[in-house]
Order: C-alpha cells, then sequence, then structure tokens
C-alpha cells in the first residue's frame, strides 16, 4: 500500500516528524544543559541563534502532524473498501496490530503538539526567551511519542495486506462484547448524556469565573476540567451521540460518524473538541507554571483569549451533539 | 475614497488579488466538477448499464495482453506468458498489479504465493 | 480583538514590504514560481487522472456479474464444461447463471488484440444474427476507415475468412469497457474458434438474488466445484480499487525525483543571496528588525511563491484531465496497445486529494527553504555593511 498518493503524503509528513524528533530532541537536550539567557558569551549567543531555526522548523512541522491526523483518519476511512469486513476508518485500523497504536500516537502527537505551538505562541511575545526552558523540555517529551508514531505509521503502511480479513465496527462496538469498546457501548445513556452536559456546563461556569476573576486557580481548573472532559466526550459519543447519529440503539462505533452517508457529523464533532481540548491543555499548562516577568502583561491577555476560544470551541461541540440528538429519529428516553 | 486608493497603492494588494483569483478558480472547478459534467455522469451510467447487460467484468485500458485486459480475471502467472522462465515484457504490465484476490501484491512479501486452487478461501469474504 | 487587528496589519506590512522585495527580483522569482507550479501541475495531473479513472471504473463495473466461475486446470484458466451453468443453478440463491463465451483475437493485419465476445441471453437488444456483429468504438475506428461496415477475421482455426456486417457500434461513451469488443453471435463464435458445443464456455457468471449471500454462495460452488476459481464482483471491484492507487503511486514516485530535483533547485535559490540582498537584510537589522522578523518576512516569500504555484498548477491540472481529456498523459499511459479507449472522465475533486497534494508539494519546498532562510536571517548587521 506504499503507492498510494496519499500513504505516500502521510509517510513524508511522518518521516519528516521522526527527523525533526530526532534532530530536535538532540537540541533540547543540549539547550535545557547550556541554556542561560543571562550570559552573553559566544555559546549562548549561537544557541539563541539556533533556536529560531529550530522553532521555525518545529512550528511547521508540529503543524503539518496535527493536519496529518486528520488525513490518517480519512483515508483509513477511504480505503475501507479495500480489507475484506472493513465497513469504515477502524476496520482499516485493525487490518494489523499497528493501526490502532499509530493512531493513539498520533492522536498525543496532535495534543503536544498544539500544547508546544501554545507555548511557543506565548514565549515570542517576550523578547527575552522567557519560556524556552519549558519549551524544550516539552519538546524532549514529545520527542519520542513523535518518534514512535512515525514508526508505527511505516510498520502500518508496510504491513497492510488486503487478504486479511479485519474486524468491523459492528463486532468491536458492541455492548455483548468484550473490552473496553464493549464496555463504553454498554454504558447506560442516560448517564453518559448527564456527564456529557453536565460537563459542559461546568466548563461554562468555570470560563465564566475565569473571565471575571482570572488568575491562576480559575485559570488552571478551567484548563484541566476542560482536558478531563476529552475523555468524557469520547465515552459519551460512543455510548449515546453514536446510536442518535445512526438512528439506532446498537451500533455504537466513533468512526462510521466521520463517513458522508451521516454527512461528515464526525468532524463537527471532532473537531470542535480536539481543538478545544488542546487550548484547554494549553490553559492549564501556563497557568500552573510560573508566570515570567517579561510576559507580566502579555501573558493574562493571551490565557484570557485562549480560555474564550476554547469556550466557544466546546460551546460549538455541544451545538453539535444537540444537533444529532435533535434531528435524530431514534428515542432512547421517553 | 482616501481608505480606497491606499487600498490600491499597497504592493500587496495585486499578489493578494492573483492568490483570490487562483482560489476562485480552484473552487470554481469544484463547483463546476460536480454541475457542468452531468452529461458524463449520465454517460457512466448508461455504460454501467451496457456491463450488467454484457456481464463485463474488466476495464479495457490496455489490450496488449491477457492479464492486462482483464486483470481481474488473470491466471496467477500470468504475466509470464504462459511459458515457465519466460520474462514480462509488455511495459503496461509495470503500470500494472496483480489483483489481490490472486495474490498480495501490496503487502510484506509473504510465503509462496497461493496456487490458484489453494486460493479459494481468500475469495470468501 | 485589538490584538488580531494589530496582528493582522502587522502581517500585511511585512507582506507589503516582502511582495516589494520580491518585486526587484522579479525575474528569479517567476522562474521559481513557473517551475513550482509545473511541478504541481504534474503531480496533480496524476492525481486527478488515477482517482477519476478509478471512481468511473468502480462506478461502471458496480454492475459486473456478481459471481464468475472459472475452470482452473494445470493451473490455468480453461473451458468450463457444459453442465457447469445446470449445476450451478441448483445453488440456492442464484440467478442468470449463463455460460459466458469471450476470447482474445490478435488481429495480423493491424497488431490490435481483440476481445470477442457473445452477448448475453439476458440481454435481447445485444442478439445477433449469424454473420451480424456490434463492434466497440475504438474497433470500429481502426478497422473501418472506409465506412464500409463490414468486418474481415481470419479464423485462427482453420485461416477461413469470417465475413460479418457490422449492425451496431456500442456507444462511444462506454469505450472505457466497450473499446476492444467484438460482439457475434454463439454460432459465429463457434465456427471461428472451433469450440463445438460439448467443449463447454470460456467461464460462468451468475447473479445472486441477495446481496449478502455473495460469499455464502462462492463458498458453495468452490465446495460443489472444487476446479472453480470463484471472483466475486467485490475482488473485481478491489483489484481496480488496488491497480490505479498503485499506478498513481508509481508514476507519483517517478515524478519524485522531480520533486527532489526541484527542492534542490528551490534550496539553492534560496541560498545563493545576492549581495544586494544581504545588504538589504543588514539594513533591515540596523534598523531594528530582529530574526524573527527577518525570518517571518522571509517565510512569507516562501508561502506566497507556494501558495501560488499551488493553486495555478491544481487549476490547470484539471483544466488538462478533465477540460483537455489528460493530452499529456495518455500517451505514457497508452503501453503497446493498438487501440486505445478515447475516455472523457468524470470530473471529480476531494479534499483527500487536494491534502495529499499540498503535503507533497509545498512541505518539501518549505522543508528546502528553511535553512538557508535562517541563515540568511541571522547574519549580523555589522558584517554585510561593513
Amino acid at each position: 500500500m506504499i503507492f498510494d498518493p496519499v500513504v505516500m503524503a502521510l509517510l513524508l509528513v511522518a518521516s519528516l516528524g521522526m527527523a525533526g524528533a530526532l534532530a530536535g530532541g538532540l537540541f533540547a537536550a543540549q539547550l535545557l544543559r547550556q541554556w542561560n539567557p543571562a550570559s552573553g558569551d559566544a555559546r549562548q549567543i549561537a544557541l539563541e541563534r539556533r533556536t529560531h531555526l529550530a522553532a521555525t522548523v518545529l512550528r511547521l512541522l508540529l503543524l503539518a502532524q496535527m493536519a496529518a491526523l486528520v488525513l490518517f483518519v480519512h483515508n483509513a476511512d477511504r480505503m475501507a473498501i479495500l480489507f475484506t469486513g472493513a465497513m469504515c476508518a477502524l476496520g482499516t485500523l485493525n487490518v494489523n496490530a499497528y493501526g490502532m497504536p499509530a493512531f493513539l500516537l498520533m492522536m498525543a502527537v496532535f495534543f503536544l503538539a498544539a500544547l508546544w505551538l501554545l507555548v511557543d505562541a506565548a514565549d515570542r511575545e517576550g523578547r527575552d526567551y522567557p519560556l524556552t526552558r519549558l519549551k524544550y523540555g516539552l519538546l524532549l517529551m514529545a520527542a519520542p511519542v513523535l518518534l514512535a508514531s512515525g514508526i508505527l505509521q511505516w510498520l502500518y503502511f508496510l504491513n497492510l495486506d488486503p487478504n486479511v480479513i479485519t474486524s468491523c465496527c459492528s463486532k468491536l462496538f458492541t455492548p455483548e462484547g468484550s473490552g473496553v469498546q464493549a464496555e463504553l457501548s454498554a454504558l447506560p445513556p442516560a448517564s453518559a448524556l448527564t456527564a456529557l452536559f453536565g460537563g459542559l456546563a461546568l466548563l461554562a461556569g468555570l470560563a465564566a469565573l475565569a473571565s471575571w476573576r482570572p488568575g491562576t486557580l480559575a485559570y488552571a481548573a478551567y484548563g484541566l476540567s476542560g482536558t478531563l472532559f476529552f475523555a468524557v466526550a469520547i465515552v459519551a459519543i460512543i455510548s449515546v451521540i453514536s446510536p442518535y447519529i445512526y438512528d439506532t440503539p446498537v451500533h455504537h462505533c466513533p468512526f462510521c460518524i466521520l463517513k458522508p452517508q451521516y454527512g461528515f457529523i464526525g468532524y463537527a464533532l471532532y473537531g470542535p473538541l480536539f481543538g478545544a481540548s488542546a487550548l484547554a491543555l494549553g490553559v492549564a499548562l501556563l497557568a500552573l507554571w510560573p508566570a515570567p516577568a517579561s510576559l507580566h502583561d502579555a501573558l493574562p491577555h493571551r490565557m484570557r483569549r485562549m480560555t474564550v476560544l476554547s469556550a466557544v470551541l466546546f460551546a460549538l461541540f455541544a451545538l453539535a451533539n444537540l444537533y444529532a440528538i435533535a434531528t435524530s429519529d431514534l428515542i432512547l428516553f421517553h | 475614497m482616501m481608505q480606497r486608493s491606499r487600498l490600491f497603492q499597497r504592493r500587496s494588494t495585486p499578489v493578494l488579488l492573483m492568490l483570490g483569483a487562483g482560489m476562485a478558480l480552484l473552487l470554481a472547478e469544484i463547483a463546476c466538477s460536480g454541475l457542468c459534467f452531468a452529461d458524463r455522469l449520465h454517460a457512466r451510467q448508461r455504460t454501467a448499464q451496457l456491463v450488467a447487460q454484457l456481464g463485463l467484468s474488466d476495464i479495457a485500458l490496455f489490450t496488449e495482453a491477457r492479464y492486462t485486459r482483464h486483470p481481474s480475471q488473470a491466471d496467477l502467472f500470468t504475466p509470464f506468458q504462459d511459458a515457465p522462465g519466460s520474462l514480462e515484457h509488455f511495459p503496461s504490465g509495470s503500470l500494472l498489479t496483480p489483483p489481490p484476490h490472486i495474490v498480495p501484491t501490496t503487502g510484506r512479501a509473504r510465503q509462496s504465493p497461493p496456487s490458484p486452487s489453494s486460493n479459494q478461501p481468500d475469495n470468501r469474504e | 480583538m485589538s490584538g488580531w487587528k494589530q496582528w493582522l496589519a502587522r502581517q500585511r506590512y511585512l507582506l507589503d514590504f516582502t511582495v516589494a522585495a520580491m518585486w526587484r527580483r522579479r525575474w528569479r522569482n517567476l522562474l521559481l514560481l513557473l517551475v513550482y507550479a509545473l511541478v504541481v501541475f504534474l503531480l496533480a495531473s496524476v492525481l486527478f487522472y488515477g482517482s477519476a479513472l478509478r471512481r468511473d471504473a468502480a462506478a461502471v463495473l458496480s454492475e459486473a456479474p456478481e459471481v464468475t466461475v472459472q475452470r482452473i486446470v494445470l493451473g490455468r484458466h480453461a473451458l468450463s464444461p457444459p453442465d457447469w451453468p445446470d449445476r450451478l443453478r441448483g445453488i440456492r440463491g442464484t440467478r442468470q447463471v449463463q455460460g459466458r463465451l469471450w476470447g482474445y483475437y490478435y488481429d495480423r493485419a493491424n497488431g490490435a488484440n481483440y476481445t470477442i465476445m457473445v452477448p448475453s441471453h439476458f440481454s435481447p437488444e445485444h442478439s445477433l444474427k449469424p454473420g451480424e456483429a456490434i463492434v466497440g468504438a475504438a474497433v470500429k475506428r481502426l478497422r473501418d476507415e472506409r465506412g464500409l461496415g463490414w468486418l474481415h477475421l481470419l479464423s485462427p482455426a482453420d485461416n477461413r475468412l469470417l465475413r460479418l456486417k457490422i449492425v451496431r457500434t456500442l456507444p462511444a461513451e462506454s469505450e472505457l469497457v466497450s473499446a476492444d469488443l467484438i460482439l457475434v453471435s454463439e454460432k459465429d463464435f463457434r465456427r471461428f474458434f472451433h469450440l463445438k458445443p460439448e467443449d463447454g464456455f470460456t467461464d460462468i457468471t451468475l447473479r445472486v438474488r441477495n446481496r449478502n449471500e455473495i460469499d455464502t454462495v462462492a463458498a458453495k460452488i468452490s465446495t460443489l466445484l472444487p476446479q472453480a476459481r470463484v471472483i466475486t464482483r467485490r475482488d473485481i471491484l478491489r483489484t481496480y480499487e488496488n491497480l490505479f492507487s498503485w499506478r498513481e503511486g508509481v508514476v507519483l514516485a517517478m515524478l519524485a525525483a522531480a520533486l527532489a530535483a526541484f527542492a534542490i533547485f528551490a534550496f539553492d535559490k534560496a541560498s545563493g543571496l545576492s549581495a544586494e540582498e544581504r545588504r538589504e537584510i543588514g539594513v533591515l537589522k540596523a534598523l531594528g528588525w530582529d530574526t524573527r522578523d527577518v525570518m517571518a518576512m522571509k517565510l512569507w516569500e516562501g508561502m506566497l511563491v507556494s501558495l501560488l504555484a499551488f493553486l495555478f498548477g491544481v487549476v490547470a491540472a484539471w483544466l488538462h484531465i478533465y477540460m483537455f481529456d489528460a493530452g499529456v498523459l495518455v500517451p505514457v499511459l497508452k503501453g503497446w496497445s493498438v487501440l486505445y479507449p478515447q475516455v472523457a472522465l468524470t470530473p471529480h475533486v476531494d479534499a483527500l486529494q487536494l491534502a495529499a497534494l499540498a503535503f507533497m508539494t509545498i512541505v518539501p519546498f518549505t522543508a528546502a527553504t528553511l535553512v538557508p532562510v535562517w541563515k540568511a536571517a541571522i547574519t549580523d548587521p555589522d558584517v554585510v555593511m561593513r
């Protein structure tokens, strides 16, 4: 399957990501050992100059990795017709043992990349490299994940064998099955809906609090709850929102909603959700990290903007959910 | 009025206009793909009908050899022109892959390819 | 919100400045843009052509027989015995079981390969009397230049001449599947190839009443006729999905060399800063621009070139494939066949294609220019101004 245009594009991005992870990781290790903005010696100057290159490269690279996640999932969905038994992206991912781990790591890369880009944007507002240490510490953490996701993508695409009979989502995401997916599918819809909209209401409250009384505590509370809410939202999508979209109480697949026959509603759900959660994660980190003096004016503005944007995206996510429920023919509650 | 003349004096305006024009053309093409070619879509439907009527199973893109004219019906070894040891020599053979139900070509190299008769289970989907 | 406005205004000024700087080197930038757009055009043409062909093939072959049964002898396709259709009719769920008669015919006069076929009984509008033929549009083009309406074929079995009156030509719009077809009556077919009724058929096709039972029926056939190879419609569709992806991929991989050459070209252009450019950067830095601003300006430059080249390349490729019927690509794809269908593909552009294309062109270009851009941006003003 290597000779497929989309796969080649994905592997190109994955390979660049791996190269970036290696080079960036090495640079980050060097920087963390030698970084000293107070000093004016030649080594520090050279290091500062190299951060400009590194930051620019990483910015573009990580943006590409984030875009690659969307491309990867969409491509998996498209390739489902090639595999016996596959109905949607899930079947394609299950063709071999590398698909699912590659996908999960790509999601991790998505959030790490978003976090890095948010810290980087804040860092650039100060002229004295205020968050550079944090930025490259983060990179050092993200590099192995990026590397592993690249390797897994290569393994996944190299081992795609059209003769393998894969498993369909309707067999995995069913309350009768075994495993995590089955347990998620079996969750009672009422409690899932309560958690979903209760969580959204809590987030709205916290966002209001943060804009009314901005402060470390308020931002941290919003950021952390927003991050945790991501898991709640995914569970709710599997357990109750998907059945609403498919108009049947037995189908729980979180991938089929990305298909054209459901009007690509999955993208309307996941897009805002991923964006909002990533922003919340950024808010949490920037709130908890001691604020550098040079960002004393800029950082509060930035945090406020990030919180508002995140809250707006969560609101869009809520609307997409309400739309899915309102237009459904399925009646779960009387 | 002042605003407007200043807008046109700006260096970036013509470049942005060019970008906008390119974008508009691309969008026009995308829209046109769905709208202006209804006749081709109908022709495709009529062709599908012909396929059903005649019971055709392949695309007539490469007519030079059996395995390129009817790839889905080809034998395992047809690119080798039926004689053991002879090499494939049609150029379009390099553009075609053997069908997946005959031999896995796009996965990793595997154990020896199944013979057509032991190939049966692969056809059961 | 004022933050955004400010940011936008800043970018706009950077852009103004960038355009002015690019205009001073307009010929060089124009050349870069042209080469870049050409690369995008080539890649996009291949992508569009491949995916349009794939979609058309899938749409057309979605009506192919649900199940085809071939007899395999000595590992190769052999004639199916005449009693097979009846035995297959015994399987529950099958309908329209029929022996297909089709074969290849190499025309020594012009070196073309035809597919000679007997039309299905289930298609009365194609029924033929002995001595009559229906031909595909490409055959008509090749054999009937004088418009006489007759086809003379030399039987490979006994060197006797078969004279057929062309009663109809299959519509040109269906050339994708019918270009090389010659439909003849069963009597003519058997006489032409010296095929006695007891020899049987080329293969057997059948339809299945319930789509969901295709696999069950295929499995039953395998048990009933162990000699048979069973090809389902899904196999056919997968063959073509695979085939065209592969073909696109192979051509793209070949174009990767062009892409690499282009990346080197871009790298070279970006690193070979003229003395004038160096002075420009020196002046900017002396005026208080810092490394980030210079890099931002240079990145704007790359982005402008990328975007323009991408848009123009894609727009031109679309016109090439769908308006001019892939004039540049077709000769490459023709291979050795004398008969080649003239196909007008149904246009289709999707986001996935465009995204893949953007990844494949913009990413290498940007990657190639980043280091030279940075090298230029970190230049000390005093080094250049001295």
